[in-house]
């Protein structure tokens, strides 16, 4: 199941958020705080989160950055009603937000930006998953490799033998 | 006669130039605060206009749900085909939702209205008379102008007695109440506390602004009420805002004090006469 961060000190804005999302089947977690939303990070994994950029106790810039150091896969989009560019900027580089919205926003948008944000994080989970399913493959080769390399040691040219064409070993009376 | 009415003339000149010059400044300083608090304005607006219109384009799609049951009145071909309609729509939630989308969004409309409201009330510069204002009225006014300012950064706690209406010029009380409390919003470092407390005392009203920021240093504490005396990076003061509002005081022949204890805050008190002298006279 894909799961949502929404982050923002206006209660309003998050039940918009969740009626807007319900329809996608996607499970919506909201916070009103930094604290709880940074809490919440340790007990779930989160494929996109979602931030406002001015809250009291922290910006979301800054709020983002701990959460891209918690949870790097997951991708950060910024909600913010604060349109001047130096926030924006900020929140480009210093976080590397995904997307930047904007307050009033059209639901369509918004929805469209997490799509894509899933994609990109499901291509990351699957760059990752192909990622150790090459290196376990490699790590089975090489454990083979050593077998080989043993068995060859302790009873040289055993695993030269030859087989016919049906596979079945030939033995030779030479030695 | 001649001799001496001649520099009392030219003095009247002069003090009117001087009140034109007072009043210009006020104006510029206004505007500086006008364009600060533009920004924050904005903010403030754009998160309520927010969730409001996206709660529209959501009701769009519960009511194409419930057209959808409505219509199927006439078409079903039986209770039992209305039914399913119904639970597809998943009709009790959206009932349920509905009310609060609406409380929500009326919630919303009622901000933005109030921080409208709180900007005409606010920008009535060329209001010049003296006239009985309710000063809880003006502070609530200045607060929600600069909410944006203040709420990030300080939980305000108001402390009002009762006050009688005051003969004042409130659209510049309003004014030097909000340079009072930016200035307080600027001292805190991270999260502190303002408190605005009111009383009456005798003929007259004191307004205080209290705050738990960084305070003022003796070596600055004689300075600030100078014109352009700032401690701020450029673009975030003017260093107008105390000097404008000690004139705007003086002008109702009231007191502007402060008392500060660096590192643990400062207090601005306000004080005014009910009855403005001059319209005694009249
Ligand atoms: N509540 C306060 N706490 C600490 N310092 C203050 C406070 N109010 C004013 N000051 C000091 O007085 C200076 C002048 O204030 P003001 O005339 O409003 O100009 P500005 O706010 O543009 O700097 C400020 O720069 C600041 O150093
Ligand atoms: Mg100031």
């Amino acid at each position: 199941m894909i799961k949502i961060q929404l982050v923002d000190d206006e209660r309003n804005i998050l039940s918009a958020l969740r009626r807007l999302l319900k329809p996608e089947g996607w499970e919506v977690h909201t916070y009103d705080n930094v604290e709880e939303a940074l809490g919440s990070l340790k007990d779930h994994e989160y494929a996109v989160i979602i931030s406002d950029f001015r809250m009291p106790t922290a910006d979301g810039v800054t709020y983002l950055q701990f959460a891209k150091q918690r949870q790097p896969d997951a991708v950060r989009l910024v909600l913010s009603a604060y349109g001047d560019r130096e926030s924006m900027i900020k929140a480009i580089n210093q976080a590397e937000v995904h997307r930047y919205l904007s307050k009033p926003w059209e639901d369509h948008e918004v929805i469209s930006a997490i799509r894509s944000a899933i994609d990109l994080y499901q291509l990351k989970k699957e760059n990752q998953r192909l990622r150790r399913e090459n290196e376990r493959q490699k790590d089975m080769i090489r454990a083979r490799e050593e077998e080989l390399l043993r068995l060859e040691t302790e009873n040289p040219g055993i695993t030269r033998v030859q087989r016919d064409t049906d596979g079945s070993v030939l033995l030779s009376d030479d030695d | 006669m001649s001799n001496a009415s001649a520099p009392q003339s030219e003095q009247e000149l002069l003090n009117a130039r001087l009140e034109q010059a007072n009043q210009q400044l006020l104006q510029s300083e206004k505007l500086a605060a006008i364009g600060q608090l533009a920004a924050g304005v904005a903010h403030e607006i754009n998160n309520p206009v927010g969730y409001v219109y996206s709660n529209l384009q959501t009701l769009d799609n519960y009511l194409n749900d419930l057209f959808r049951l409505t219509e199927a009145v006439d078409n079903a071909r039986c209770i039992e085909d209305l039914r399913q309609i119904k639970q597809n729509i998943d009709y009790d939630f959206l009932k349920d939702d509905l009310r609060d989308l609406l409380a929500e969004s009326r919630e919303g409309i009622e901000r933005v209205k109030t921080i409208i409201a709180a900007m005409k009330d606010f920008s009535h510069i060329e209001e010049e008379e003296f006239k009985p204002a309710d000063l809880h009225r003006g502070i609530e006014t200045t607060l929600n102008v600069v909410n944006n300012e203040l709420k990030y950064k300080a939980e305000v706690v108001r402390e009002f007695g009762d006050l009688p209406e005051v003969e004042c010029i409130i659209s510049q009380i309003n004014q030097v109440i909000m340079n009072l409390l930016v200035n307080a919003a600027h001292a805190i470092e991270t999260f502190g506390r303002i408190t605005i407390r009111t009383r009456q005392k005798g003929s007259t009203v004191v307004v205080e602004v209290q705050d738990t920021g960084r305070g003022i240093s003796p070596e600055h504490r004689h300075r600030i009420f100078e014109p352009f005396f700032t401690t701020k990076p450029v673009g975030k003061g003017t260093g107008l805002g105390l000097s404008l509002s000690f004139n705007i005081i003086e002008k109702h022949q009231g007191t502007l004090d402060v008392e500060s204890a660096p590192g643990e805050g400062t207090c601005f008190r306000i004080t005014l006469p009910i009855v403005h002298p001059d319209t005694d006279n009249e």
